[in-house]
């Protein structure tokens, strides 16, 4: 008896929300600006914190939603939906009313704080003895009114996997779309991640003084912190002879995906990067892929001390000296937290299709390991495979491995 | 993928060990919300199986669902002294997650300032802290995700273990399912309409230790991802869902709270009395699936559907069979 061939995993639909921009084209254009949207928030209460600024996305607007319906969605559900409806839309899945041409539609998702504004307000209006609105509040605070939300707004429904393995949630989910077409269990997958800024989070990281108090530079020996952000992203993945029967556009393909957990400590890695190494390794191996041939590498890259130097450590052993390119576009983007790892993959794939490499901004003394690897701005590549690497709180890491079209 | 269940932990309002995932859960304090009182099914943090977790040095500041998590596994783990922790995999999944911490911490903000509240317990409130603690101290080297959702979330680990085994991700999954009880809980399930018919919210950590298997009481086919928006649709998303599986095949009674209205009017064969109120969300939905695999192993019934009833998004099944 013969073995089932692994299928092949294409990916036919991709769209994000960011800091940036409303959208995929234009957050990537907007990239190679070397613009940061680093700048005061409003969207939350910081006052009183040591860090006051981070990366704000602006709430795309939604026409055929009243604003009123609208506003009872949380912040995060509010990112996610554009970036669903880009992604389900290049996928040519979406009828001309919006609604999902597939009734049924596995979801692989991520997020770390769902609607957390939500629950926060929940419980300032308990505290306060308001008894009215609760009950929507709790309801949008829950994982399952984001991802119920896409359901209702595209009309479809199936298999919901909601992972919150931290800020490399996003990379796991994608993975685990990947993982579950590799099985046979399914065919296809919308696989992404979403978050808001959120004030219990934001209070959480800078009483930890991991926020930088001034611009986030990522892999320079100076830097100091990371800059929160938000934002969301998914791609439809799709198992690849499916995708050409039906004759839907191949933007990448999914070679390979990682995945290991750092036991070194709850928020801090392993100083060699060991662990993110065996991540980046299995990728490689699962793609059946040489290091030499990945041309760049989307790091975590959170501006950290102890971040970017386990991960310089990790990214030398893996790829040394050579031709493999290295950025982090949290400089740019904020650190989205669970949204992360679905963002960086729409940039490795728009990477993978231009050429182009997103810069390294920020940076001015750079880590000596890394330093040959740095991405310069306007700087370009012929790319077969990059890679997106995330790392997070509990030492959960990922890391996906895209080839060209 | 059918999965067999190799071992078995819990920590449940019953008590520790494996007899205290399906002994009834005893209701065990009462909380009041607005003057009315509400029964809940809360752990004995003072247990020593519990207290012994505390002199982990990594464990010092951890919240109570990670020493509820941690003694289930170890139990689990005790069950199968020759597997290999290095290709074990552990999914766990969450309803309310590390609720004690979270809003401890927020209240922390809004009482003492955003620049005072603890640094040490931000980190303890993130989703995946808990089972990082568990992987780390019991050396399991596998996959490791944290699933939040519904209460289907547990049949959504469970078709994670499942895939990771299909793939040879690894040889063994454990999955956990998790709940810790805080009295702001009370207030949330009020507000949600959860507490209507007589639900009592319950604590503790379910860990069951899973193979992959051709043969013995299974866990089979898994029909995931019925969604309903409103109560009045709960019972059109459980008849799509079970319509996965051949009608002769009894269902086990799963129902709590408001569901049980829709679960009543389903036109199957009920088997195994639900013999408690208290609810576990998470924890209640793997105790099912012991009580499922009791009653096929004990030959009650060759198989069994068991419904999963989300409470607030989804509906889910799956089979157990001899």
């Amino acid at each position: 008896m013969s073995a089932t061939p692994t299928p092949q995993i294409a990916i036919t639909g991709l769209g994000c929300v960011t800091a940036l921009g409303g959208d995929a084209t234009s957050t990537w254009e907007a990239l190679h600006t070397g613009r940061s949207a680093r700048g005061p928030l409003t969207a939350i209460a910081v006052d009183g914190c040591r860090v006051t600024e981070g990366a704000e996305a602006s709430l795309p607007s939604w026409p055929s939603w009243p604003e009123k319906r609208l506003r009872r969605l949380s912040r995060s559900t509010r990112l996610a939906l554009p970036a669903v409806r880009q992604a389900l839309s290049e996928a040519r899945l979406l009828d001309a009313n919006d609604r999902c041409l597939l009734p049924r539609l596995e979801m692989s998702v991520s997020t770390t704080a769902c609607g957390m504004e939500k629950g926060e307000e929940f419980l300032r209006a308990l505290w306060s003895k308001t008894r009215t609105g609760q009950s929507a509040r709790v309801a949008q605070y829950q994982s399952q009114a984001q991802t119920g939300a896409i359901h209702d707004l595209f009309g479809f429904d199936g298999p919901v996997m909601t992972v919150a393995n931290a800020c490399a949630g996003g990379g796991n989910a994608i993975g685990h779309g990947a993982d579950l077409i590799r099985s046979g269990m399914t065919d296809i997958v919308l696989a992404g991640g979403y978050e808001a800024l959120s004030e219990l989070v934001f209070a959480g990281f800078d009483g930890l003084q991991s926020l930088a108090p001034e611009a986030c530079r990522p892999f320079d020996r100076g830097r100091r912190g990371l800059m929160l952000g938000e934002g969301a992203a998914f791609l439809v993945l799709e198992n690849a002879g499916r995708a050409r029967a039906r004759g839907a556009k191949i933007l990448g393909y999914l070679a390979g995906y990682g995945q290991t957990t750092d036991t070194h400590h709850l928020t801090r890695p392993a100083p060699d990067g060991a662990p993110l190494e065996r991540a980046m390794r299995r990728a490689l191996e699962q793609g059946r892929i040489n290091a030499s041939q990945v041309g760049y590498v989307n790091a975590h890259g959170t501006g950290t001390p102890f971040n970017d130097g386990a991960e310089a450590q990790a990214f030398h052993r893996v790829f040394g000296a050579g031709q493999t390119k290295l950025s982090s576009t949290k400089a740019a983007l904020g650190h989205t937290l669970g949204a992360a790892g679905a963002i960086e993959a729409v940039l490795c794939l728009f990477a993978l299709q231009s050429g182009q490499l997103p810069p390294q901004i920020n940076l001015l003394d750079p880590e000596p390991l890394v330093a040959t690897a740095l991405v310069g701005v306007g700087e370009k590549a012929d790319l077969s495979a990059a890679m997106s690497v995330n790392l997070g709180f509990g030492g959960s890491n990922a890391a996906v491995l895209f080839t060209r079209a | 993928m059918n999965l067999s269940l190799l071992s078995a932990g819990g920590v449940t309002p019953a008590g520790l060990g494996t007899d205290a995932i399906t002994a009834p859960w005893p209701v065990t304090a009462t909380h009041s919300h607005g003057g009315v009182p509400v029964q809940a099914g809360l752990i004995e943090q003072k247990d020593p199986s519990l207290l012994r977790w505390q002199q982990e040095p990594r464990l010092r500041r951890a919240s109570p669902i990670t020493y509820f998590m941690i003694e289930a596994v170890e139990q689990a783990l005790q069950g199968a002294p020759h597997l290999d922790r290095d290709r074990t995999g552990v999914v766990a999944s969450f309803f309310l997650g590390c609720l004690v911490y979270s809003v401890r911490f927020y209240r922390q903000i809004t009482e003492e300032g955003r620049r005072f509240a603890s640094p040490v317990l931000f980190p303890e409130t993130v989703f995946n802290s808990p089972l990082s603690h568990v992987v780390a101290t019991l050396g399991l080297g596998g996959p490791v995700y944290s699933q939040i959702g519904d209460k289907t979330c547990w049949a959504s680990s469970l078709r994670t273990a499942q895939c990771w085994l299909a793939n040879g991700d690894c040889d063994h999954v454990i999955v956990l399912a998790a709940e810790e009880f805080d009295p702001h809980e009370v207030d949330a399930l009020h507000s949600g309409g959860l507490l209507r018919g007589g639900l009592q919210p319950c604590e503790g950590a379910i860990a069951l230790l899973l193979g992959p298997s051709a043969s013995g009481p299974t866990i089979g086919a898994i029909a995931d991802g019925y969604d309903f928006r409103t109560r009045q649709e709960v019972l059109e998303a459980a008849e799509r869902c079970l319509a996965e599986f051949s009608p002769p095949t009894p269902l086990l009674d799963t129902a709590t709270g408001w569901t049980r209205t829709a679960a009543a009017k389903i036109g199957r064969s009920i088997i195994g009395p639900k013999a408690t109120l208290t609810e576990g969300f998470t924890l209640s939905a793997a105790a099912d699936t012991m009580r499922a695999l009791d009653i096929v192993a004990s030959g009650q019934s060759p198989e069994v559907i068991v419904p999963v009833w989300g409470l607030t998004r989804q509906v889910a099944a799956y089979r157990v069979t001899a």
